[in-house]
């Protein structure tokens, strides 16, 4: 998700994830902003995104997260394996839905 | 693995990482807020607000923390960062304790690196735990046979898989080719298959093969050292096929040896390996004793098996090549000759023979100061225990395990150990070289000591050892205790023994106990040493300088006698030299020469002949040497031309052949010993003293001197060794001897200039040494003690103000105070002298062959380390016990 967000917004800093990815759930994920950073730090120690400190919009200094070429290719990785498993739910379902 | 290692790093950027977290929660919550601002929120509402949807900020960071680090880790360096600031706090606690440690860490160090070298490192040869040294003893001298002796041994492929030989390694002139200056290599004689039953392969070129060792003379090859090889030639690979001039040999170069190797003698490398059939001298002698025999056994055959055999092999040899002689004496000596098979793994040693024992005895007496430093902390860390028992408790309370605490606790001690160990090993290096000086000069040659992975391996041994045995009985004790009581007391302890009193009390026994034992052994071997100086060598060895020629090989005897003259008479010509003399073998020079002889008219002789010690010397001999005729005369220029023969006796050939006689000169002797009269009659010109040529070790020998000229007809055919005696300092005199010999000839050189006086402490270097370091080690032992017991009672003290306030207050006067304390003491060291003297006794019995005229049970020496102990303590005690008597009682009272 996190991955994701920043491949379409490009460098970010966490405050800008955080309010993205509430807009993009629409509500739905009303998790702590906090527990944001703990999830990109594990992230970073996996080498997928990397992080350098930068200038925000209000001239503050801020770190600012991108994604690195493993995690953009981990992305595809996760996009496969999810959509295969959403594609596995649905043929479960579907006969379900039939039944009923 | 990644994420391992960038968990790892964080460990080391803790600080600027929490900083970088911190900073970014603070943009994160500035930006929320701003927001709101924007959306109208009042600004403390806004703030608020972005906190609230944000979440617990420390919980966060705790779980951001817990991801980032590797947790246990991240406690160790979290305890070593607390145990760091701890000591650091305590400067004069860390001093003490370090210096301790590391003064017994180094002194145990530099003594391991002797054992190591000497000792322990295998041969880089193959398989080295199955080579053995076939070591001749009796006879004449121990270690190196004769060539026959050789082959017989090669015979019996029953019992060796390889049996080789190798002479000593020689120092030899050798000709670069590029310089007129002589330059000296080490030279070995080795057998064909010398390098293939060690198993040592060439980097370069070949290694000889059986074929390389056939014919007398007739193999001029050379295999180099790979040292020698880079030190001397660069590396230069067209070395094959070279031909170097060795002692002005021309040998051509075949193969480099393999980088690691250097011979099978720990003290003396070889440069450079020549084929024994190259040697110069009648190899197949059997009574010329030059190699050393080596071999690799089978591993079936078991040890006690294989010496019985080479025993058996032994005395069939003898008896096929003496049991003929018809004199009876030299039949007797030579049939003493006999093998001992023994482990050569490690390399053989002379150095090893003479040094065993000693560095057994130095190894334990290093162990000892070690555990006396161990106790020092141990007793350190137990007051550091009692000071900190408020710490303790509060960390208990805050819900701290025991075993946490415990942990905390070692860790400090392992900080401590380690930063002793590390001043440890700059101790010991300095050490040893100290201890190198010890060495006599030419017994060894670049001894390499420097630290290897054993040595550091074994002080990484010993101090995390130490560390457990001085930190592990303080901590438990530290942390049994009640948080709640403790905390209620203020961090006090309650008057009183409690067990912690004894545990100091019980470590401070320990160190006196110990130290007994230390400076009993540096008594008994500082006794020992002093005895040995006082004895009368026979001359006056002071202001005289020893030196060897190297002369051209083609020099005839007649061209080397020649220039000993001119050099004679031109030195004699020079201000501040007296005379000029030479002899074989000499004083502490080369070893010995016995011939069979008769007297007529002894009763000594009548029977068979008897092996006496004989010296060829030139003329004013016993006058370099600082020794006078008692009698008669010694023998002058006109005696080495002479054709009659006489000789010079010394007092302990009197009292042996010619009981009761006061004066010898006109007596007469015979080296023809076949008949009970005698042959061709020598006759006694003169008597001297006993002269202590083998070293102040050695007894005093019956001795009959000649003419040089006329000994050299018989087997002394050697170059003597040269002395002069002069009122010059040896550093003005040796290059003085270097220029005349210059003019006088540039090709001869001069070899190991000396003075006799070094040659006599070399002669008893063992005891130097040993009398030196335990002299260190039993003053270390009594610092390190003292230390201790001013530790106990200070602290004692300190903890009894309240009692001894009262006393003071109900009337106690302050000598009776003082000697309350002192008799505390007294009492600790009472015991420790207890238990130490049944330790220095036993201790005694051990070393008592390296003592020298003083028994292991010397009174005097008893006595005097009691009074030193005792006079300690009262030293060490006294600060304490003044102190106690000037405690005010109202101080006293306050203090309760």
């Amino acid at each position: 998700m996190v991955l994701r967000t920043l491949e379409t917004m490009g460098p970010q800093h966490g405050f800008g994830l955080a309010k993205r990815i509430q807009q993009i759930s629409d509500g739905a994920l009303d998790l702590n902003q906090g527990t944001l950073y703990p999830a990109l730090l594990r992230l970073e120690q996996r080498g997928w995104i990397q992080s350098r400190w930068g200038a925000s919009d209000k001239n503050r200094r801020a770190k600012f997260y991108e994604l690195t070429d493993a995690g953009r290719k981990q992305i595809g990785h996760e996009t496969d394996d999810w959509v295969r498993t959403v594609a596995l739910m649905q043929r479960f379902l579907r006969p379900a839905e039939k039944e009923s | 693995m990644r994420i391992l290692w960038n968990r790892f790093k964080a460990l080391f950027l803790n600080r600027r990482l929490e900083g970088e977290l911190d900073e970014e929660v603070q943009v994160h919550l500035a930006m929320r807020a701003d927001e709101l601002r924007q959306q109208g929120m009042d600004p403390q509402a806004a703030q608020q607000a972005a906190r609230r949807e944000f979440g617990g900020v420390d919980q966060m960071k705790e779980a951001y923390r817990d991801r980032r680090g590797i947790p246990p880790l991240e406690i160790l360096a979290k305890d070593i960062r607390y145990g760091l600031r701890g000591l650091r706090r305590n400067p004069a606690f860390t001093l003490a304790a370090v210096l301790s440690l590391a003064l017994g860490i180094g002194a145990n160090t530099a003594i391991f690196s002797f054992v190591n070298t000497l000792m322990l490192r295998m041969l880089p040869v193959e398989k080295p735990d199955q080579l053995v040294s076939l070591y001749k003893t009796g006879g004449w001298g121990r270690g190196y046979a004769s060539y026959p002796l050789y082959l017989e041994f090669r015979k019996h492929t029953d019992l060796f898989a390889g049996v080789f030989a190798r002479s000593g390694a020689d120092k030899v002139r050798f000709d670069p080719g590029h310089s007129n200056r002589a330059e000296f290599v080490q030279r070995e004689f080795v057998t064909g298959n010398y390098f293939e039953v060690l198993g040592v392969q060439p980097v370069l070129g070949r290694v000889f093969t059986g074929d390389d060792n056939r014919t007398p003379q007739a193999h001029p090859l050379v295999v180099l050292s790979y040292d020698f090889w880079r030190s001397r030639l660069g590396l230069d690979p067209a070395v094959l096929g070279r031909v170097l001039l060795v002692d002005e040999q021309p040998l051509t170069v075949i193969g480099v040896a393999a980088p690691a190797f250097h011979g099978v003698e720990v003290e003396h490398r070889a440069d450079l390996w020549v084929p024994a059939m190259m040697y110069r001298g009648q190899i197949m002698e059997p009574g010329m004793h030059w190699i050393w025999i080596m071999a690799r056994r089978r591993p079936e055959i078991p040890r006690a098996r294989l010496q019985a055999a080479v025993s058996t092999i032994m005395q069939q040899y003898l008896a096929g090549v003496y049991g003929g002689n018809p004199n009876a004496a030299f039949r007797r000596f030579a049939m003493e000759q006999k093998v001992e098979v023994r482990d050569a793994g490690v390399g053989i040693s002379e150095l090893r023979d003479a040094f065993g024992k000693p560095l057994r005895i130095l190894m334990a007496a290093v162990a000892l100061v070690l555990l006396i430093a161990c106790a020092n902390v141990a007793n350190l860390l137990v007051a550091r225990g009692s000071a900190r028992r408020r710490e303790i408790a509060l960390r208990f309370s805050l819900g701290a395990s025991r075993g946490r605490i415990v942990r905390q606790w070692l860790i400090e001690s392992l900080l401590l150990a380690l930063i002793g160990s590390i001043l440890g090993l700059l101790f010991a290096m300095r050490g040893e070289r100290y201890m190198l000086l010890f060495l006599p000069a030419g017994s060894s040659d670049e001894f390499h000591v420097a630290p290897d992975a054993a040595v550091l391996a074994f002080t990484a041994g010993i101090s995390v050892l130490s560390a457990l045995l001085f930190g592990l009985a303080p901590a438990w004790r530290a942390t049994a205790l009640d948080p709640a009581a403790t905390l209620k007391e203020g961090g006090t302890p309650s008057a009183g023994r409690g067990p912690r009193a004894g545990l100091r009390q019980a470590l401070v026994v320990v160190q006196v106990a110990f130290s007994v034992v230390l400076v009993v052994a540096a008594g008994l071997f500082a006794h020992s040493l002093r005895d040995l100086h006082s004895i009368n060598a026979g001359f006056a060895y002071q202001n005289v300088v020893t030196f060897s020629l190297d002369y051209p090989r083609a020099w005839e005897a007649a061209d080397k006698d020649r220039l000993r003259e001119r050099l004679s008479t031109r030195m004699a010509s020079l201000p501040g030299v007296a005379s000029l003399s030479y002899g074989f073998p000499g004083p502490y020079l080369s070893g010995n020469w016995s011939s069979g002889i008769r007297v007529p008219g002894s009763a000594r002789t009548a029977k068979e002949g008897v092996e006496v010690a004989e010296q060829g010397v030139g003329p004013a001999y016993f006058a370099t040497i600082g020794s006078r005729p008692l009698r008669g005369r010694e023998f002058d220029e006109s005696d080495m031309r002479a054709t009659r023969k006489i000789a010079v006796v010394n007092e302990s050939f009197v009292r042996e052949f010619l009981p009761g006689v006061p004066d010898p000169v006109g007596r007469v002797l015979s080296f023809d010993d076949s008949k009970p009269e005698g042959g061709e009659p020598t006759y006694i010109v003169g008597l001297v003293r006993d002269i202590l040529h083998n070293g102040l070790r050695s007894r005093a020998e019956s001795t009959v001197y000649v003419p040089f000229t006329q000994g050299k007809q018989g087997p002394l055919a050697f170059d003597p060794p040269l002395l002069v005696r002069a009122q010059l300092p040896p550093d003005a005199l040796v290059p003085m001897i270097r220029r005349e010999l210059r003019n006088l000839d540039p090709e001869v050189a001069l070899v190991e200039p000396r003075t006799l006086r070094e040659r006599i402490d070399d002669s008893i270097f063992l005891d130097r040494m040993v009398a030196t370091l335990s002299g260190f080690f039993g003053v270390l032992a009594l610092l390190l003690a003292a230390v201790g017991i001013y530790g106990v009672m200070a602290y004692a003290v300190a903890r009894r103000t309240g009692e001894i306030g009262l006393r003071i207050a109900l009337g106690a006067a302050p000598a009776r105070i003082k000697w309350m304390v002192l008799r505390d003491v007294l009492l600790l060291i009472a015991l420790g002298i207890l238990i130490g003297l049944p330790l220095s006794l036993a201790a005694g019995r051990i070393s008592a062959s390296l003592l020298y005229g003083v028994q292991p049970n010397d009174p005097l020496t008893l006595v005097s380390t009691i009074a030193v102990l005792v006079a300690l303590g009262m030293l060490s005690a006294f600060v304490p016990a003044r102190r106690a008597a000037s405690i005010a009682p109202i101080e006293a009272l306050r203090h309760e």
